[in-house]
């Protein structure tokens, strides 16, 4: 139990038209209400950036209640509308990560409802004080031995299914034409590839710029880079009209790309290839075991590889991702379980950075953790700075992961990005009806709302 | 070098006795598919089952972030705090040949050159007990650097295994003397020589025979060559090839601060990222990846050699494996060893102190008229 003298200090982020004047209401009519919230006034709850949530948890807070105006009554017409989707995200990623739902609440309190943001303040507090001080800092865990959670390994063992050979080879062919084409004509000033790389079984991205250099080009079951990745990056973007060979997760990245206007459709020529999934240490890739784009979505040429690939519809994969056991197991657990699960696992974080350098959505030329005024994320590979650092990678992909698994693939620590990434797409697909990656007419989904999106956890 | 053996044997019951000793054990242990060096609780938790670590061991002497100093508001004033280096005397069980080669280059950079305090009084206290590889990885390359699976330097106290009879124990150092003296009854006599067969058969495993010891000569015709921006094109700029180099130490200095005060931090630093040349006006003399790629390449094969007398790398591989892109050091250093051919075939010593044009602040100053050049 908390001991007597304990209270809980909680931040409150609230919208300076409706929840702001509530409250000053309240405070003008006398009303009385827990001491225990520190008021930080931003424009509107759209304002509201999570990170700014992180922060206050980093620096100790017990809980952090956001309020702004009821939806219709924003003062910028929408921008709480789009800070519920925002929330409804950021707060299943926190449950997901560990942290007790009731440490993170929110509230909708117009200006003229003095009573509700008293009664609002009240039960937070009593909420939070019900659960005690938080007894570990930002990131940390309690020094455990032997009996740390695993994820128990999920039931659906990729299948050892081998491409065929023959396919492999014709594809290898057909990429190796149509680039020859491409540059005999022209039409593009590089071709993006897969050539062998320096160590057996493993491909390297090349980029050949004269038709005799198509020879470089090879195709096999170990083609597992996105190397949409580079169509943001200056030394490439230098060289001209590219022309790149992409694999249907691939593509699911152009197509984003596209929907983000970060690239010209018009400067991009796509090879398409079908593929009927990567290999990665001996086994099917997990991301290709519900792969529903064995065939790209989207393409200029498209690579022949004679019978054998099936097509198949959007949603159609048939299997079950192994990782939805793992994350229906994670679940299961309690709060502090979970909590333990992920900081160990970002405890292995060093920070290098691989999961937002091989990302292909990952192209902002200056991201939060370079700016350092303020320093957004914690500098110190600490416990604080990993699990900061965490969040906030895995919140600026919601919505727009296309689930190449680039990022788990090259870190080196083996953190489970995947799941999370996962964790994350599942939501949205069950919130908003939105899968990244397939349709790049749309709105992604948190540039964006519906009058009757999710708001019960919202007081 | 006086040389001993340890029957394979007695191998458990000497780390037993060494990790009650009042000493920090550290060795490698499971995690997951990988083995990582920890701290000892049981001994029963070592694995000698690795080609190599995840990590190499620098980051028990210069840690990844290391705390510099505290401090906090009280009242008026401030209040510093002295961070605790946890300066127990260490122990670091089965570190590799090159891990530990890496070590005797971080020690010329950090004790010879400068002496850092934090690093040197860590170093003071650790014993390094290496272990010779018997099973080379793909991507090993430590004799292209003029080293070997068996050679001894960085180690205090170097174990190579020889067969069934055990591993022939060479004690280096003073250190190693003092390991061995105390331990000596598990020790029984051994021939120094003795390892050189076994050193041949793992050296004739290796594939990646090229010869880059004597690194790369600088010249402003290399620095200029089209050829960095055709290496660095799949470079994704992401910092793991500095991170688990068990050479690189680059660093960083950075102050976190809330309102009750704050830390001063020293965190490792990869010239793979913008920032690591951002100056506070904005300008970056590398503003993009072939620049910083460059630095990687010529930092390790052509300006250390130039200060310290050899190349900055000990063939671990693992930044070769470890690269999401398959950017290989080992590739790139002959390539642009064979470009430096082309362009000086004099065949002078690519060792340089002989090319004097070559500088450190010329360089920055080459970078900064290189950068302009390009915007």
């Amino acid at each position: 139990m908390p001991d007597e003298s304990w209270q809980p200090q909680i931040v409150a982020f609230v919208c300076q038209w409706c929840t702001y004047a509530g409250a000053d209401l309240a405070g003008t009519s006398r009303m009385k209400y827990a001491p225990n919230v520190r008021i930080v006034k931003l424009p509107c709850s759209g304002r509201i950036d999570p990170l700014f949530l992180v922060k206050a948890f980093e620096q100790g807070a017990d809980g952090v209640l956001v309020s702004g105006c009821h939806p219709g009554n924003c003062h910028y017409v929408s921008g709480n509308l789009l800070a519920r989707r925002r929330f409804t995200v950021f707060r299943e990623l926190l449950s997901f990560l560990g942290l007790e739902r009731e440490r993170l609440q929110f509230s909708w309190v117009s200006a003229a409802e003095a009573v509700k943001w008293t009664e609002v303040v009240d039960a937070v507090t009593e909420e939070i004080r019900r659960l005690g001080p938080r007894k570990l800092g930002w990131g940390e865990t309690l020094p455990s031995r032997g009996s740390r959670f695993q994820v128990a390994s999920s039931k659906v063992e990729p299948e050892t299914r081998n491409p065929k050979p023959k396919t492999l080879q014709a594809a290898e062919e057909s990429i190796r034409r149509i680039a020859r084409q491409l540059l005999e004509a022209n039409a593009v000033d590089v071709v993006v590839g897969y050539g062998n790389g320096t160590l057996s079984g493993v491909t390297t991205p090349v980029f050949v710029t004269q038709p005799d250099g198509v020879e470089q080009l090879v195709w096999n079951e170990r083609c597992l880079n996105n190397l949409s990745v580079y169509l943001t990056r200056d030394l490439v973007k230098r060289m001209g009209r590219v022309g790149i060979v992409a694999k249907g997760c691939d593509a699911k990245a152009l197509v984003a790309l596209l929907q983000e206007t970060q690239i010209n459709r018009d400067q991009l020529t796509i090879i398409g290839v079908p593929c009927e999934g990567m290999m990665q240490n001996g086994r099917l890739a997990v991301k290709c075991v519900t792969c529903d784009v064995h065939t790209p979505p989207i393409y200029d040429h498209l690579v022949k590889v004679g019978v054998g690939i099936e097509i198949l519809e959007i949603g159609e994969s048939g299997e079950a991702d192994p990782r939805d056991a793992e994350i229906a197991a994670l679940e299961a657990l309690t709060h502090q379980e979970r909590w333990a699960y992920w900081q160990e696992q970002f405890s292995r974080c060093i920070r290098c950075y691989a999961c937002r350098a091989v990302c292909p959505l990952c192209y902002c030329d200056t991201c939060i953790v370079e700016q350092t005024q303020p320093q957004w994320i914690p500098p110190a590979f600490d416990a604080k700075g990993n699990l900061s650092w965490n969040i906030v990678r895995a919140l600026h992909l919601a919505g727009r992961c296309i689930g190449c698994d680039e990022c788990t693939r090259a870190c080196p620590a083996n953190i489970r990005l995947d799941l999370i990434n996962r964790k994350l797409a599942l939501l949205i697909s069950d919130e908003y009806g939105y899968r990244s990656g397939y349709d790049a007419g749309v709105a992604p989904p948190l540039t964006t709302f519906r009058p009757e999106d999710r708001a019960e956890f919202i007081r | 070098m006086m040389c001993r053996m340890l029957h394979r044997d007695k191998l458990t019951a000497w780390l037993e006795e060494l990790s009650r000793s009042g000493r920090r054990l550290i060795a490698p242990q499971r995690e997951g598919n990988d083995a990582v060096f920890k701290p000892v609780e049981t001994v029963d938790d070592i694995t000698l089952d690795y080609v190599n670590t995840r990590w190499p061991v620098k980051e028990w002497l210069f840690p990844r972030s290391e705390p510099l100093l505290r401090y906090r508001y009280v009242g008026s004033s401030v209040e510093l705090e002295q961070p605790d280096l946890g300066l127990e005397p260490q122990v670091i069980f089965g570190v590799r040949p090159c891990d530990a080669a890496g070590l005797a280059i971080l020690d010329q950079v950090f004790i010879t050159d400068y002496e850092d305090e934090f690093y040197t009084r860590r170093r003071s206290v650790t014993t390094v007990v290496g272990l010779s590889c018997t099973e080379p990885a793909e991507s090993c390359f430590c004799t292209a650097v003029g080293l070997s699976p068996t050679s001894s330097e960085g180690s205090d106290m170097l174990l190579t295994p020889m067969g069934d009879d055990g591993y022939l124990v060479e004690t280096l150092t003073a250190k190693g003397k003092q390991l061995l003296w105390e331990y000596g009854h598990y020790f029984g006599a051994g021939e120094c020589g003795s390892k050189d067969l076994a050193t041949k058969a793992i050296e004739a495993k290796m594939s990646r025979g090229a010869t880059l010891a004597q690194g790369i000569g600088y010249s402003e015709e290399l620095f200029e060559h089209p050829i960095w921006a055709e290496l660095a094109r799949k470079c994704v700029g992401c910092g793991i090839c500095a991170y688990v180099c068990p050479t690189c130490h680059c660093f960083d200095i950075m102050d976190d601060a809330d309102a009750w005060g704050g830390i001063r931090c020293r965190n490792w630093d990869s010239c793979a990222f913008s920032l690591f040349t951002q100056h506070a006006s904005g300008h970056n003399p590398r503003p993009e990846q072939d620049g910083r790629y460059r630095q990687r390449v010529l930092h390790k094969f052509s300006y250390f050699p130039q200060n310290y007398g050899r190349v900055m790398c000990v063939g671990c591989g693992r930044c070769v494996t470890d690269c999401p892109v398959n950017l290989d050091i080992y590739a790139v250093a002959q390539a642009v060893l064979h470009i430096h051919d082309e362009l000086h075939i004099d065949g002078k010593s690519h060792i340089a102190g002989e090319e004097l044009h070559s500088e450190p602040h010329a360089r920055e100053h080459n970078s900064l008229t290189s950068s302009r050049a390009a915007s």
